[in-house]
C-alpha cells in the first residue's frame, strides 16, 4: 500500500487516479536488481503527458533493457501540488513512487515553451536545486530532449545535458554511458565529457556565450577542449529498424489522445514556412507499410484500445498510405477498432481515403488552410488552393460531414486586413458549398469553426528573422476578423495574444531568460498554458523588474546575418536555405515539396545521401 | 446467450478508479484479455458491461462484480479469469467468473470493514453514547434524512496496532444505499476528525433475506 501521506493527499484532491500509478501496460522492476533508474518527466498534467507519444517510445526502449528502470512523473495539478507541500511530500514516479532524487537521471521533454516554469515546480517540487552550476555530482542527471531543444537557450543553465535531434539511439547511449560512469566512480565533468560525444547532445555549461553592447549575441564558443563547435541533430536514418512501440501504458483517467497510435512517418516534405516542425524534423523518413500493419495489430492487442489513428506531420504524404488502409481495413472492423487519420492535406484527400476512414465511426474533418487568401498561403509556402479546398469539402459533405474545422493563423509575415477577411470569405464558401452540394445529408445544418492561433516566428524557419506582430496589432485583427463574419453557421475561436507572445519570447530567447524565469515561478507562475493560471500581468512586472526587455526577443527583427541564440545547433538545413526561403516568402514565391524535386536544403547530409529515388515518381 | 458475473477485488492503486474510468477500464482489459464476450449492436459496438453495486472513489473492496455477456457455448470460467488478470490494473484481481444465478436488484445489504487512527477513539466513545445521529444524505431528489443509530446502534471497534477498527452492515439496494462514508462524514462534522483518514473496505454483499448474495 501508498505511504499514509500519499494516501491523505490522494483523499483531498480530485482525480486522484492521476497520481496512482499501476495502469496496464506500466513496467515495474526490482529497484535493487537495475542500473540506470531514469525519471521520465513530462512537464504538464497526467492527461496531457499520457497523450505524448514520444515518451511512449523511449519509456518502451529504455525498459527493454533488463538493468535500466524508466519511470514516469507529471506535473500535479493545482490542488496536489498544495498537498504535496503541505505533507512535505516530494515529486514522485507513477512506478515506485520513489522520489526524483532517488533517480540517476531525471529526463525532461521539451515540447512546448510555455511549460518552462512547469519544469521548475517539479524541481521545486523533488528538492532539486534549479540551476546546474549548483548541483555536483551527487544529484541526478538531469537531461532534457524535444523539439523546443533547437533553442533551448533560456533554460540551458538548469539542465545537465540537452538532446538535439531524435533519441532513438541517443538516450540509450547516454544511459549507458551512466551506467558505464557508476560503474567506474567517474565524477560529473568526466561523465558530460563522454557523454559530449554522443551526436546531438549539447552540454550547455561547455559552451560560453558573449554579447555586444547592443545586446546581439557576439559569439557563442566551446570552453572545452574537443567539444564541437555546433552540435549536430541525432537522427534515425530508417525508421524501419525502429519499429512503432506496441506497448503503451494505457491511462486509466482519460487522457486527451487516449487511443492506440501508429507513427507512420518522421518529418514533411511540405516545406511550409513556419512550420518548426517541418524543418526540425528533416529528412521526410517514411516506415514500411507492412511493418506499421504489424505495429498496429500488436499495438491494438496488447492495449484493447478502440481506436487507432495513424499519426505523422502530415499522414497522407505517405507514399503507401491506401495499401496501409486495405491492410488495416482486413481486421479492424472484426476487432471493433476504428482508425483516424488526423493530419490530412487537403490537396491530396482522396474519396476513397474518406470511406476508407468513416467506414467504422465518422468524426469531424479539419483542415489547415493556414492563410485567408492565395497570396499569403504563396508567403507561407501552404501550397493549396480554393480548388483543392472546394473538391475536398465537397467529397466530405458528400460523405455525411457536417461539420469543418478550419486552421487559420494571423500575423504572418506580409499579412494585410484583406488577408484577414480571406479567413471570413473562405469559411462563407465552404457554408455555401454546403448548401449546393446535392448529395449533403438531409435535415442538416453545416458548422464551419475558424480557429485562429497567432504567428508565432520560430528557429530555424525562414521565419526565424521576423518580427512578431505586436499584440496591440494581433488584437486589431481579431476585431476584424469577427466583424467579417456574417454567418450563425461560422463559429470563430482564437488565441490570446499575450500567451502567443510569451511563446514567441521564449522561442527566440537567449541564456539571460533564465533568471526572468525562475523569479516569474517564485511569484507563483506555472501552468502558464492553462488559460486561468497564466499571470501576464506577474510575467511583465518580472520582466521589468529584472531590466530584460521581452519585446528585444518577440518584436524585433534578426538581421540575415545575426549570430542568434541557436547559432549553435545545426538541424540539418542550412542558414542560405533559411535566407533563400524567406526571400522567396517576400516574393510570395512558392517551394514545391521535397519529394518531386531537392531543392537544397542541406538535411540530406544527415542521411549521407538523397532523401527520395528521385528517378521513381513518388507522388 | 449467458450473462456471466466476473468477481473481483479492486484494492490499492485502483481503489482510485472511478467507477466511469473503471468502464472504459475494463472495456480495453477485456478485449485484451480475448475473452468472447459479446458486443451491443448498433452503429457503435461496445462490450455489454454492468456493474452490479459500484463503490465510491477512495474505498476498497473484496466483493465488486460486473456482468457481462457471451454467446459461446462450454466456457472455460477458469481460463477466463487467467486471461483477466493478466489483462488488470495493479490492485484489481479477479477471483471468480461463473454464470449469472442472483440479478444484481436482489442485493439488499453489504458489510464495510471501517479503519480509522486510535486518535478517533473519543469520537468512536461519543458516538456510541448519543441517543440520536441524524445525517443529510444527497439523493437525485435532493437531500434525505437518515438516522444512523437505526442502521449504526453501536460501532463494536477493537483496538490493532495501527488504528480501530470496526465491521458494519448497511442497506445496498437500490431504493436505500448507505455508505460508512456518511458516518465519516458526521463524526468530522461533530468530533473535528478527518474523514479523509477513514479507510472503507466493502467486504460481502447480502440480499435483503441476509443471504449472500452470489
Amino acid at each position: 500500500m501508498f505511504d499514509p501521506k500519499l494516501k491523505e493527499a490522494l483523499s483531498r484532491v480530485q482525480k486522484p487516479g492521476r497520481y496512482t500509478g499501476g495502469e496496464p501496460g506500466s513496467v515495474y522492476k526490482d529497484k535493487d536488481k537495475v542500473d540506470v533508474r531514469f525519471a521520465f518527466c513530462f512537464p504538464d498534467t497526467y492527461e496531457v503527458g499520457m497523450s505524448f507519444l514520444g515518451e511512449k517510445i523511449l519509456y518502451e526502449l529504455l525498459n527493454a533493457h533488463e538493468n535500466w528502470w524508466c519511470e514516469r512523473a507529471f506535473m500535479p495539478w493545482i490542488d496536489m501540488k498544495a498537498e504535496m507541500e503541505r505533507l512535505q511530500l516530494p515529486l514522485y514516479t507513477m512506478e515506485s513512487k520513489d522520489p526524483l532524487t532517488a533517480f540517476d537521471a531525471v529526463g525532461f521533454t521539451l515540447q512546448y515553451e510555455l511549460s518552462y516554469t512547469n519544469i521548475l515546480a517539479m524541481l521545486d517540487l523533488a528538492g532539486i536545486p534549479f540551476y546546474s552550476k549548483d548541483r555536483d555530482g551527487s544529484w541526478p542527471l538531469i537531461v532534457a530532449g524535444g523539439p523546443c531543444a533547437c533553442n533551448s537557450e533560456p533554460i540551458a543553465d538548469f539542465f545537465d545535458v540537452i538532446q538535439l535531434g531524435e533519441g532513438e539511439q541517443q538516450l540509450p547511449s547516454i544511459c549507458a554511458e551512466i551506467e558505464k560512469g557508476k560503474k567506474e566512480g567517474i565524477g560529473r565533468e568526466e561523465l558530460l565529457l563522454r557523454i559530449a560525444r554522443i551526436p546531438g547532445v549539447y552540454i550547455p555549461v561547455f559552451y560560453d556565450v558573449t554579447y555586444c553592447e547592443d545586446g546581439r549575441i557576439k559569439a557563442i564558443t566551446p570552453n572545452r577542449p574537443g567539444v564541437p563547435a555546433v552540435v549536430t541533430k541525432a537522427i534515425v536514418k530508417d525508421l524501419n529498424e525502429f519499429a512503432p512501440p506496441t506497448n503503451f501504458v494505457v491511462p486509466m483517467v482519460g487522457a486527451i489522445q487516449d487511443r492506440a497510435s501508429i507513427e507512420v512517418l518522421r518529418g514533411c516534405v511540405r516545406g511550409c514556412r513556419f512550420c518548426q516542425a517541418g524543418f526540425l524534423y528533416r529528412p521526410m523518413r517514411q516506415r514500411d507499410a507492412g511493418l506499421l500493419n504489424r505495429a498496429a495489430r500488436d499495438l491494438c492487442a496488447n492495449t484493447g484500445y478502440e481506436e487507432i489513428s495513424l499519426s505523422s506531420l502530415s499522414t497522407s504524404d505517405h507514399s503507401q498510405l491506401e495499401n496501409i488502409l486495405d491492410d488495416l481495413l482486413e481486421w479492424t472492423p472484426q476487432q471493433h477498432v476504428s482508425l483516424s487519420l488526423p493530419s490530412l492535406r487537403m490537396d491530396n484527400f482522396s474519396q476513397s481515403m474518406v470511406e476508407k476512414t468513416s467506414r467504422v465511426r465518422k468524426s469531424g474533418l479539419t483542415f489547415a488552410p493556414e492563410g485567408g487568401t492565395q497570396r499569403l498561403r504563396d508567403v507561407i509556402n501552404k501550397n493549396l488552393t480554393w480548388e483543392e479546398i472546394e473538391n475536398s469539402c465537397n467529397i466530405a459533405f458528400a460523405e455525411g460531414y457536417t461539420s469543418v474545422k478550419l486552421y487559420f493563423m494571423m500575423g504572418l509575415p506580409t499579412e494585410t486586413m484583406e488577408d484577414i477577411e480571406g479567413i471570413a470569405e473562405t469559411a462563407q464558401r465552404i457554408v455555401e458549398l454546403y448548401y449546393k452540394n446535392p448529395d449533403k445529408p438531409k435535415g442538416k445544418g453545416v458548422q464551419v469553426t475558424i480557429s485562429c492561433a497567432c504567428f508565432v516566428p520560430k528557429p530555424h524557419t525562414p521565419f526565424q528573422f521576423v518580427p512578431q506582430d505586436s499584440k496591440e496589432t494581433l488584437e486589431a485583427k481579431q476585431k476584424h476578423l469577427l466583424a467579417s463574419v456574417h454567418s450563425k453557421k461560422i463559429r470563430v475561436n482564437y488565441h490570446d495574444s499575450r500567451t502567443s507572445f510569451l511563446e514567441a519570447v521564449f522561442a527566440k530567447g537567449d541564456r539571460r531568460l533564465a533568471p526572468v524565469i525562475v523569479e516569474a515561478y517564485k511569484k507563483g507562475c506555472y501552468f502558464d498554458s492553462w488559460e486561468e493560471h497564466f499571470h501576464y500581468d506577474t510575467w511583465l512586472q518580472t520582466f521589468e523588474q529584472l531590466g530584460v526587455d521581452p519585446h528585444f526577443y518577440a518584436n524585433r527583427f534578426i538581421e540575415l546575418d545575426e549570430v542568434t541564440p541557436w547559432s549553435h545547433m545545426d538541424y540539418g538545413v542550412t542558414h542560405e536555405f533559411l535566407v533563400r526561403e524567406y526571400n522567396k516568402a517576400l516574393g510570395a514565391q512558392t517551394t514545391p515539396p521535397c519529394n518531386r524535386a531537392c531543392h537544397g536544403c542541406g538535411a540530406n547530409h544527415l542521411l549521407g545521401g538523397p532523401c527520395f529515388d528521385y528517378s521513381k515518381n513518388l507522388v | 446467450m449467458t450473462t456471466v458475473r466476473i468477481w473481483f477485488e479492486k484494492r490499492g492503486e485502483a481503489s482510485y478508479i472511478s467507477l466511469l474510468d473503471l468502464q472504459r477500464v475494463m472495456q480495453r482489459v477485456i478485449k485484451r484479455s480475448g475473452v468472447p464476450v459479446w458486443y451491443t449492436l448498433g452503429f457503435n459496438p461496445h462490450i455489454y458491461m454492468t456493474f452490479t453495486c459500484p463503490l465510491p472513489l477512495g474505498q476498497e473492496s473484496l466483493c465488486e462484480s460486473v456482468d457481462v455477456k457471451t454467446e459461446a457455448e462450454h466456457q472455460d470460467f477458469e481460463q477466463w479469469k487467467t486471461a483477466l488478470n493478466a489483462a488488470m490494473p495493479t490492485g484489481i484481481t479477479v477471483f471468480k467468473v461463473e454464470p449469472v444465478q442472483m440479478k444484481a436488484t436482489l442485493i439488499g445489504f453489504a458489510d464495510y470493514e471501517v479503519r480509522c487512527p486510535a486518535s478517533f477513539q473519543p469520537a468512536l466513545d461519543s458516538y456510541n453514547a448519543l441517543p440520536s445521529a441524524q445525517v443529510q444524505k444527497k439523493t437525485k431528489r435532493g437531500f434525505k434524512s437518515i438516522e444512523l443509530k437505526e442502521y449504526m446502534p453501536v460501532l463494536d471497534y477493537k483496538t490493532e496496532e495501527d488504528g480501530l477498527v470496526f465491521a458494519v452492515r448497511l442497506p445496498a439496494s437500490g431504493d436505500l444505499n448507505l455508505n460508512p462514508s456518511l458516518l465519516a462524514g458526521f463524526l468530522q462534522q461533530q468530533y473535528e476528525v478527518p474523514a479523509c483518514e477513514v479507510a472503507i473496505l466493502r467486504t460481502a454483499l447480502w440480499t435483503a433475506e441476509n443471504q449472500p448474495f452470489i
